[in-house]
């Protein structure tokens, strides 16, 4: 089902050149992250393994870019992205908002961990997806020989770090994930919701000072204005 | 008095303190958040100025914001009026922008610092840019333009300045209101030529001097001058007004041909990316043909001999020396950060001056109001790496740095407290020789990943400069801060080939030795040995990075590219390769 799932999602060249480019972005993304962490970091093991890390995600964005315009150009129509469906295929982090200043070494070597293994996981199901499309499936496979890389140290490296707490600081980044998506799903409704209610009032209230402020702005003239008033500094109009 | 300035919500979030008049500390909130144009309420811009000057939030006697929300929010609210129905999709989305956040500045001030609300005090938009220009400038009386995007209402004023030892006043004379702005006009075209908006207007500029101005006709019907010398935007080439996705309408696209997709390179060679070229250098044309009309028209009016810019739009250093050389005015002034960031200073220096009625100051002439960086901490990184460190005297450190340059190594250079603005004025550059078209390739390739037609800028002595590029009267000045762009004389082209342009220009930075001690020595040692002495001056950051602050950030961006040297104080680190 998920695989049908995917074939339909990436079947769309438009749509994959697009994704990949998404992509690409959040590899960048994640590349500034992983450079914070290493700045962040007064382990030097840690900061050196941050900076290999990032490095491979520039590369990896390197590799999205290039191909995603590769195949942008190769579209007779290079607009027609249409619907991206990014939460039904995120890239790597793509969904995690991750906040490096706010993490311990341990607790951010655990979400790293789990995000990689997750981005692992998406990314052989997408070059499973595409196994008609031969050189982006090249691509999905050296990044995800990479990030096996990445999954590894991340674990080591947390055992090394906090080799008691290794469980509960993987447990606690699980259910931190959780709980962001919990969020970010509740957002998204509560802005759904907003909008609708926005909306609505849009064309139920506004129409008449809408048609105020037309003829308002009808009998203005133009060219220069009088400067605004020197009005107190304790009004915020 | 102790003032605190703030500016937060759109792009470039900044802190300044201003103590007894002086400025003490200022800082863009992305350099110590490393997140670039960090626009968030810039909490850790804020903790910076109060631990630099040894205060809790407490003893302030008053924040000022740089702006008035609320009348922002007026002009918001009035454009999705004017544009109904049009504005149907744009209107959730920017009503819950305003309401979430943006609009409860005196709550979030308040409730982030503790301070009691009666201190909390919010200036114009404009009267902050031009605090900013002229309260920093070195003058006594001077004309003022500020231009950006927009601001609560206004995106260009026209005003005048005068300082004395009774009473300062910044008198601003008119206005053109949203939505007829010159830079949402520059920012529509950077969108349309797939860049970034208010990231990418540099890029435009930089295209520019690679085409023709052949569609200037084309660009002058989207923005039509008034006969009073304003201009105003035929809003039906725009979107930016009903849309919070497109700045450009069809009828624009209509025009100019479709627009260029951002991941797609222009190529210079092909008709397409020449049109994007021509396409540039048209509306960097008619941005300066109306910028000086309107600076020859206040010069007129003023009879005053300097000129102080301010807004985004001040930091088009090619429209800059157009003003300089055709309005009348003998000077202009632009500060090191005349966008929203040093509209921070700016509001703070206005309450002090003019609210709170406080005598007037000479104003230290500099960009660097930010952290220091400390060399133990680069010293103690390198070696944890093994990497080669040297702790050297000064004279044998410059001496060092200068044969590195000499023989072709790309220097990253920490020095003092970090810079104020857009521009690395070197505090926080990458320093390389100028001579080759190879040098500047290389930086392009190895470490800035830029778009070839984007050029580097040289840093000279400011005596010197006029030796090497082709200065105005006033032209010193307006380098100071790398704010103009001059001619390279034909005779040192070919000598300077990485840092002169394609047209023949570069954006010099003119240093004097007290703005700079340590990089002027640098540059008289450099020119010792190379017979030149200027050297190539770029910001010392990767592609999509804020510019560094911290040791450890140089430190990991001289590990993470094709740099050679790393200076932080008095510290050398080299990677083996060099040392070999």
């Amino acid at each position: 089902m998920i695989q049908l799932l995917h074939r339909f999602v990436w079947r769309d060249p438009a749509r994959r050149a697009r994704k990949l480019l998404d992509f690409a972005q959040t590899e960048a993304d994640g590349g500034r992250d992983l450079v914070r962490a290493a700045e962040l970091t007064q382990d030097p093991v840690l900061r050196r393994l941050y900076t290999v890390h990032a490095a491979d995600e520039e590369r990896h964005a390197a590799l999205f870019r290039a191909r995603g315009t590769e195949l942008l150009r190769s579209l007779p129509d290079q607009s027609a992205a249409g619907l991206r469906l990014n939460w039904l295929a995120p890239g790597e982090r793509g969904l995690d908002d991750l906040r490096v200043d706010e993490k311990t070494d341990a607790g951010l070597l655990a979400f790293l961990h789990l995000s990689e293994k997750t981005a692992a996981r998406h990314f052989a199901v997408y070059a499973d997806a595409l196994r008609n499309d031969a050189p982006t499936t090249e691509v999905f496979r050296k990044i995800l020989h990479d990030e096996t890389f990445h999954m590894n140290y991340t674990l080591a490296q947390l055992n090394r770090v906090a080799p008691q707490q290794r469980r509960s600081h993987l447990w606690r980044a699980r259910l931190g994930r959780l709980w962001k998506a919990y969020l970010r799903v509740m957002a998204a409704i509560a802005g759904v919701i907003g909008s609708v209610f926005l909306t609505l009032q849009y064309f139920i209230l506004i129409p008449p000072f809408a048609f105020l402020a037309k003829r308002a702005e009808r009998r203005e003239p133009d060219g220069w204005k009088k400067a605004a008033e020197d009005r107190p500094l304790k009004s915020q109009y | 008095m102790r003032i605190l300035g703030v500016s937060a919500h759109y792009h470039d979030a900044a802190a300044a303190l201003v103590i007894d008049g002086m400025p003490v500390a200022a800082v863009q909130e992305e350099r110590l958040s490393r997140r670039k144009n960090d626009a968030a309420f810039p909490l850790a811009a804020i903790e910076y100025c109060l631990d630099h000057a040894g205060l809790e939030p407490d003893d302030l006697d008053a924040v000022v914001f740089y702006e008035r929300p609320m009348l922002k929010f007026d002009r918001i609210l009035t454009c999705a009026l004017r544009a109904f129905p049009k504005s149907w999709r744009s209107f959730p989305h920017a009503m819950k922008n305003s309401l979430s956040e943006k609009l409860w500045v005196r709550g979030i001030i308040s409730s982030h610092l503790g301070v009691a609300r009666d201190k909390i005090l919010f200036t114009d938009h404009h009267r902050s840019h031009a605090a900013a220009a002229f309260l920093t400038a070195p003058v006594r009386e001077a004309a003022i333009l500020t231009a950006d995007g927009v601001g609560e209402w206004a995106t260009l004023t026209v005003g005048h300045g005068a300082r004395g030892p009774d009473k300062t006043a910044i008198t601003l004379l008119r206005e053109i209101r949203f939505p007829h702005s010159l830079g949402m006009l520059y920012s529509t075209f950077t969108a349309y030529l797939g860049f970034q908006v208010n990231e990418g207007e540099y890029k435009v500029m930089g295209l520019a001097s690679y085409g023709r101005p052949t569609m200037a006709d084309s660009v002058r019907k989207v923005i039509k001058r008034a006969p009073d010398g304003a201009f105003r935007l035929d809003l039906d080439y725009f979107d930016f007004h009903t849309s919070a996705k497109r700045s450009f309408s069809q009828q624009f696209v209509d025009l100019f041909g479709p627009p260029r997709d951002p991941f797609d390179p222009i190529d210079l060679t092909t008709a397409e990316g020449q049109r994007f070229a021509d396409c540039a250098a048209s509306v960097q044309l008619v941005l300066e043909d109306i910028l000086v009309d309107i600076a020859r028209a206040l010069q007129r009016e003023t009879g005053l001999a300097d000129l102080c810019l301010g807004g985004g739009v001040a930091l088009n250093g090619v429209a800059n020396a157009r003003i300089l050389a055709e309005s009348g005015f003998e000077r202009i002034f632009v500060p090191p950060s005349p966008g929203d960031a040093g509209c921070a200073l700016g509001a703070a220096l206005y309450a002090d001056r003019i609210h709170f009625g406080n005598p007037d100051r000479d104003m230290p002439d500099h960009p660097y109001w930010g952290p220091a960086v400390e060399s133990g901490e680069l010293a103690g990184l390198a070696r944890q790496d093994d990497l080669p460190v040297q702790e050297m005297e000064e004279e044998a450190l410059i001496e060092t740095v200068a044969r590195d340059l000499f023989e072709g190594r790309i220097v990253g250079w920490m020095d003092g407290a970090l810079e104020l603005g857009p521009r690395a004025l070197g505090h926080r550059s990458i320093l390389t020789a100028p001579h080759t078209s190879q040098m500047r390739d290389r930086i392009n390739r190895d470490i800035k990943h830029r778009e070839q037609f984007r050029p580097f800028a040289p840093v000279v002595p400011a005596e010197l400069a006029e030796r090497y590029f082709e200065m105005p009267p006033g032209g010193a000045r307006l380098a100071r801060f790398m704010s103009g762009v001059f001619p390279v004389r034909p005779e040192w082209r070919e000598k300077l080939a990485a840092i002169t342009h394609v047209d023949g220009t570069a954006r010099v930075q003119a240093l004097e030795r007290g703005m700079a001690p340590r990089l002027y020595a640098l540059l008289e040692a450099y020119g010792r040995l190379s017979g030149i002495p200027i050297l190539l001056n770029t910001s010392f950051n990767l592609s999509g990075e804020p510019i560094v602050n911290r040791a450890v950030e140089g430190y990991l961006t001289f590990r993470r590219c094709g740099m050679d040297v790393l200076v932080a104080g008095q510290t050398r680190v080299t990677k083996k390769a060099v040392m070999r």
